[in-house]
């Protein structure tokens, strides 16, 4: 039996826009729970999927192929490896956690935000399943709409600056994009005399790649084009700018997806695509690569220590933390890789962990300024500690996920060179900074006058907020004590990665 | 019985799960299982180090361990979750859980009438299971683990009571200085795997001789990075002071007896790193060394009663720094467990104190106190005798072994300043008791009246530790340099004396150690007279009694040349006044100074092509007629021009 199992999982939301969009926006509780069920359904099923996953062998698994453009050899082609089913439940999880958070917040055009999200997820998915390089970029694009509609229209009051500036940079990466995936596609239809056959496939360009019929010049160009793309989302040092005031302006659950997951596209765009298709321009630039993730790495993390806002900080902070991301791709370790991969999962789990508490915060108080807050240890002692506890994990307590990741880029790239390791390694104290001196003038001291003045409405966090992050907390301690659950499916990926960029694989 | 181990960090952290879980619900009760949790993780600990001294058990004289899982195993890096146990361990297991025990016990009545007393107690438990983890660990990267947890148990309890900003910012400047060290530590793990493919203890031990000398050199230093921080010796003391803080049983406990061991036990757990690069050892015992004198040197007119034990804290760990230094390693871990029950006993006892003067620390408000607390009195006079160094209390034992160890490996200077610091240290203890417990009383009249004996779950943990306080010295270590402790550690560092070339000669009262014993107890004698002339004495069993004489006092700190001393003691040398200009205004300015290039330069730029598209936007505007087959031209225009581009790249 072959059940297209993957298609089942990336249409299911789609579906359930469908059902949501049949409903009369009269019944905004039937709606939400309509679209919480079918992102729970998706969940599920990515969760058996991760149970049918064979764990040893490389390459890929549950591979559905259609023709779909036969002109340009354009297929629909999905399928999974130990990086992308990681990535499909990371998404999975928190679709239905982002969801279930909108229940209280959004209260406007309920309808369209449960259609926007459901649409969201389905994109999301695609991007990490797509085998096809013309697929991917299709559900590269359809990610964009639904983000850009959510942070417009339910967003806060600065939203269309941070929309458009959001639009602008990541369209001028997508265009890019596309002109890079079409140049690749026309040099392969040129290696192979004309023919369109495969030309969009990405296991026969990548076999195209390693044979090094890509010329060195165009590599470069082609490389270039697409890692800007993904760096925009990523994103990286100097790309960055958009983050903040994206996050800033977004609806809660806008803002754990866009850290949890939008983030996590572009890197994975960069370990799937942009280095085993141009191994030699990955090399050619890795150098100044990782001198932009160290970059990245420190001075998110002291521009983090002076954000006056919390979802500002956070955003900082992401950039911070994405940095490993990077870093541990470029390093071209596989130790250094496999903690690349562990910290987007993690990162996912902690920051999107992070802004449901900050929204908790901001539906009581309609205000996210540090330096308004105080005392809230004694005022919400269960929020209190769960935010602290996501402090302390997103500071690298060791026994935490974020610990592991991180350790691993460091000894991986100690491995390559000390010196990336000695020039990163203040982060430690710097991370430690910015987030225990917000966690004290936040949580400790004595009640604010802005906090008093708004006396009864500060209540401690509610079962459903306590359900959103629950689950968060339990993986970011069972990744903590038991990362090999994920380093386990990342053996087959990393060696791949390797050998695709051309580094014989040690130890 | 190797399968045992677990169970002693397992039982606090279970102790803690509940209590954090369920405690709010417990309310007058909710001591009761983190206290068991204590007892009962004691119980197996003593077991264990039972059969690890006897090499019974299972145990050998090597040690054992037992592995428990895989925790990272990752392509090209690998660490286990897995314990081990040798004498040194089994050493430390006996301070560590008896002091917890006795601490969580008194915690039951000083903190009775806190209403986070359930935080408080599951606080506890989670340091102690994050302690066992440090010193049960069989790998480096598990310490680490322990180590940034016991770190964080640290911050926790400094800033139990957060609304108050002292605590919380004392809290955040621990966890901060703490973390400078461990940045060091992390990067000595990690070069420790680069070199050596492994990260379990015994397995690096055993290959270290092998690696290039510079790197030995670099991972030594870089372990000593991270032991500076967690013991508070200079540059990285400065949080220890604050620390203080905290409630006083963590002071006692995490501040004094246990955590702030965790650099003293690193080092010693790694003698064979360090036996092999001599060049590191001589910067260790210079950084003990000068800590224990500048310490001392502040603990010298510190008022607050709590400042003077920890200045006195940072001062004896730098005594088994310098001990370590030098190459007396029995002796370092010797003061590490001596040094535990008195000081553990002392910061109780001021616990004890601080409890009857219903809350008051300054030391200028008490007086008197001796007839009013008594079991407190007596219990601190030996915690003061032990640590003074007056033989035949533990205090003499150890401290004479690290005195003569310097001076028998040749480290004269590490002597001298040593001998000089034990005087100062029986100066300053006597004058804490003098101030506080003799001479007339100058309690705040309303606080006068309360006056009263602490319950017996506080004063019973004093008695249990005046024991050992009194005997430990006799008991392990005694006769000099071949007790009981030197027969157990020997396994441990036999290895590493024996290729040092420094194997001492025996122990000889009757010719040099004789003559360094004498000195030091003549010395500390002299000085603790001084005390008692100037802040007075009072013990009519003795037939002493003088009173204090403040006037002289003033007088002598107003004297020239020493006035400037005294001015540089009070301020603490000025440490907190540099770190605050260097890391807190200058780091902060630098920090705005970032985040303004991100806004205006980054950002701005960003914003500026913005603004220049829109511009181009306008002119371009004409372009668009609304006839599609303009659009339909410029379009196919494009795509040839960018295929025409790309093919001339490509087949190139």
């Amino acid at each position: 039996m072959n059940l297209p199992i993957l298609s089942l999982i990336t249409f299911t939301p789609l579906v359930g826009a469908l059902a949501v969009a049949a409903l009369p926006s009269r019944y905004p509780h039937l709606i939400r729970r309509t679209a919480l069920a079918f992102s729970l359904l998706a969940w599920v099923m990515s969760l058996v999927l991760l149970a049918a996953y064979a764990f040893g062998p490389t390459g890929f698994q549950f591979v559905e192929a259609h023709n779909w453009i036969p002109t340009f050899g354009i297929r629909y082609k999905v399928g999974i490896d130990g990086l992308s089913i990681l990535m499909v439940v990371l998404t999975t999880t928190l679709s239905w956690i982002s969801i279930l958070a909108s229940f209280g917040p959004i209260k406007d055009r309920v309808k369209g935000y449960m259609i926007s999200f459901l649409v969201l997820e389905v994109g999301m998915i695609g991007v990490f399943l797509a085998l096809d390089l013309f697929l991917f970029y299709i559900y590269w694009e359809i990610v964009l709409v639904p983000m850009y509609l959510i942070i417009g229209i339910w967003g806060g009051s600065n939203r269309i600056y941070a929309t458009m500036k959001f639009v602008l940079y990541t369209l001028v990466g997508s265009l890019l994009m596309l002109v890079a995936i079409l140049a690749t596609a026309f040099a392969y239809q040129v290696g192979h005399g004309g023919s369109w056959v495969g030309a969009f496939d990405f296991q026969l360009l990548q076999q195209f790649a390693a044979s090094g019929q890509f010329g060195d010049a165009f590599q470069n160009l082609a490389f270039l084009a697409l890692f800007l793309a993904f760096a925009i989302k990523v994103p990286m040092f100097p790309f960055h700018t958009w983050l903040p005031d994206a996050h800033t302006e977004a609806p809660t659950a806008g803002s754990v997806i866009l850290a949890g997951v939008l983030l996590k596209l572009g890197a994975y765009g960069l370990i799937r695509f942009a280095v085993p298709l141009y191994p030699h321009a990955a090399h050619t630039f890795a150098g100044p690569i990782i001198v932009l993730s160290v970059i990245a790495i420190v001075y998110g993390a002291i521009v983090s220590i002076v954000q006056p806002d919390l979802k500002r900080l956070i955003a900082y902070s992401s950039v911070s933390h994405m940095g490993f991301v990077t870093l541990g791709i470029f390093v071209f370790s596989a130790t250094a890789l496999q903690g690349a991969i562990l910290q987007m999962i993690s990162h996912g789990l902690i920051t999107g962990g992070l802004f449901l508490l900050v929204g908790v915060i901001y539906e009581r108080t309609h205000d996210r300024t540090i330096a308004k807050m105080g005392g809230l240890a004694a005022t919400m002692p269960v929020w209190a500690t769960v935010f602290g506890f996501f402090i302390l994990a997103s500071a690298g307590l060791p026994g935490l996920s974020g610990f592991v990741g991180e350790f691993l880029v460091f000894v991986g790239s100690f491995g390559i060179s000390p010196l990336i390791a000695v020039a990163t390694i203040i982060v430690m104290v710097l991370a430690a900074t910015y987030l225990l001196w917000m966690f004290q003038r936040v949580a400790f001291g004595t009640m604010s006058d802005f906090l008093k003045g708004l006396g009864g409405h500060l209540t401690d966090m509610t079962g459903t907020e306590a359900v959103t992050l629950l689950p968060l907390g339990f993986l970011i301690v069972v990744l903590g004590l038991f990362p090999s659950l994920v380093l386990d499916l990342l053996r087959a990926p990393a060696q791949a990665f390797l050998a695709a960029a051309g580094v014989a694989v040690g130890g | 019985m190797t399968f045992l181990i677990p169970l002693i960090p397992l039982l606090p952290l279970a102790g803690f799960a509940i209590t954090g879980l369920l405690g709010r619900e417990m309310g007058k009760q909710s001591h009761k299982v983190a206290v068991w949790a204590v007892v009962a993780s004691w119980l197996v600990a003593m077991l264990v180090a039972f059969g690890a001294l006897s090499h019974t058990l299972g145990f050998d004289a090597a040690g054992a361990g037992i592995k428990l899982w895989d925790w990272i195993p990752a392509t090209g890096f690998h660490a286990d979750m897995g314990f081990f146990v040798d004498p040194l361990t089994a050493c430390l297991l006996i301070v560590v859980t008896t002091i917890g025990m006795l601490v969580h016990i008194y915690s039951i009545g000083y903190m009775a009438h806190d209403e986070g007393k359930w935080r408080f107690f599951a606080y506890l438990n989670l340091f102690m299971f994050s302690m066992l983890m440090l010193i049960l660990a069989d790998n480096f990267l598990l310490v680490f683990a322990g180590w940034e947890l016991v770190g964080l148990c640290s911050y926790l309890l400094i800033g139990f009571w957060f609304p108050r900003r002292s605590a919380a910012e004392a809290a955040k400047k621990a966890f901060l200085v703490n973390r400078v060290g461990d940045m060091g530590f992390a990067l000595g793990i990690m070069a420790i795997w680069t070199q050596l493919g492994t990260l379990n203890m015994q397995a690096v031990f055993a290959k270290f001789a092998g690696v290039p000398h510079e790197w030995q050199i670099a991972i030594a230093l870089l372990i000593l990075c991270g032991a500076i921080g967690k013991s508070a010796q200079f540059p990285l003391h400065v949080w220890l002071p604050d620390a203080m803080e905290g409630p006083t049983p963590v002071s006692a406990l995490i501040h004094a007896a246990t955590m702030v061991n965790a650099g003293v036990y690193l080092i010693a757990r790694c003698n064979p790193i360090f036996g092999t690069v001599p060049e590191v050892m001589v910067i260790v015992a210079a950084i003990g060394i000068f800590t224990a004198i500048m310490a001392a040197s502040i603990a010298f007119t510190q008022t607050d009663i709590k400042r003077v034990l920890a200045y006195s804290t940072l001062s004896q760990l730098g005594y088994m720094f310098a001990s370590l230094g030098v190459g007396a390693w029995t002796a370092a871990i010797f003061h590490l467990m001596s040094h535990g029950f008195f000081k553990g006993l002392l910061f109780l006892g001021s616990g004890s104190v601080i409890h009857a003067v219903d809350g008051e620390q300054d030391m200028r408000k008490m007086g008197g106190l001796a007839r009013k607390i008594p079991i407190t009195y007596v219990t601190m006079l030996i915690g003061s005798v032990a640590i003074a160094g007056v033989p035949p209390l533990a205090g003499f034992f150890s401290k004479d072994e690290i005195l003569g160890g310097a001076f028998k490996n040749g480290f004269l200077w590490v002597w001298a300043i040593g001998f000089v610091v034990a005087g100062m240290t029986a100066f300053y203890m006597f004058r804490l008791m003098g101030m506080t417990f003799w001479g007339q009383s100058r309690v705040d009249p309303e606080k006068e009246h309360p006056t009263h004996e602490s319950p017996p779950t506080m004063t019973r943990p004093l008695i249990l530790l005046a024991i050992p306080a009194i005997f430990l010295g006799l008991l392990i270590g005694f006769p000099p340099e071949s007790g009981l402790l030197h027969q157990w550690l020997a396994p441990v560092f036999e290895a590493t004396i024996t290729a040092s070339g420094r194997t001492e000669a025996a122990y000889s009262f009757f010719g040099i150690d004789g003559v360094l014993a004498i000195g030091t107890t003549a010395l500390v004698a002299v000085a603790i007279v001084m005390a008692w002339r100037l802040f007075g004495v009072n013990m009519p069993a003795l037939g002493l009694h003088a009173e204090p004489r403040p006037d002289r006092v003033r007088e002598l700190s107003e004297r020239q040349g020493l006035a400037e001393l005294y001015r540089g003691s009070s301020h603490k040398w000025w440490f907190d006044d540099l770190n605050n200009l260097l890391f807190v205004v200058w780091g902060g300015k630098l920090a705005a100074a970032v985040f303004w290039f991100d806004r205006t330069v980054i950002d701005g730029t960003v914003n500026g092509i913005g603004t220049v598209t829109t511009g181009a936007g306008m002119r371009l505007r004409q372009v668009q007629t609304g006839r599609v087959q303009n659009y339909a031209l410029g379009i196919a225009l494009g795509l040839i021009a960018m295929a025409v581009g790309y093919i001339l790249i490509a087949v190139r």
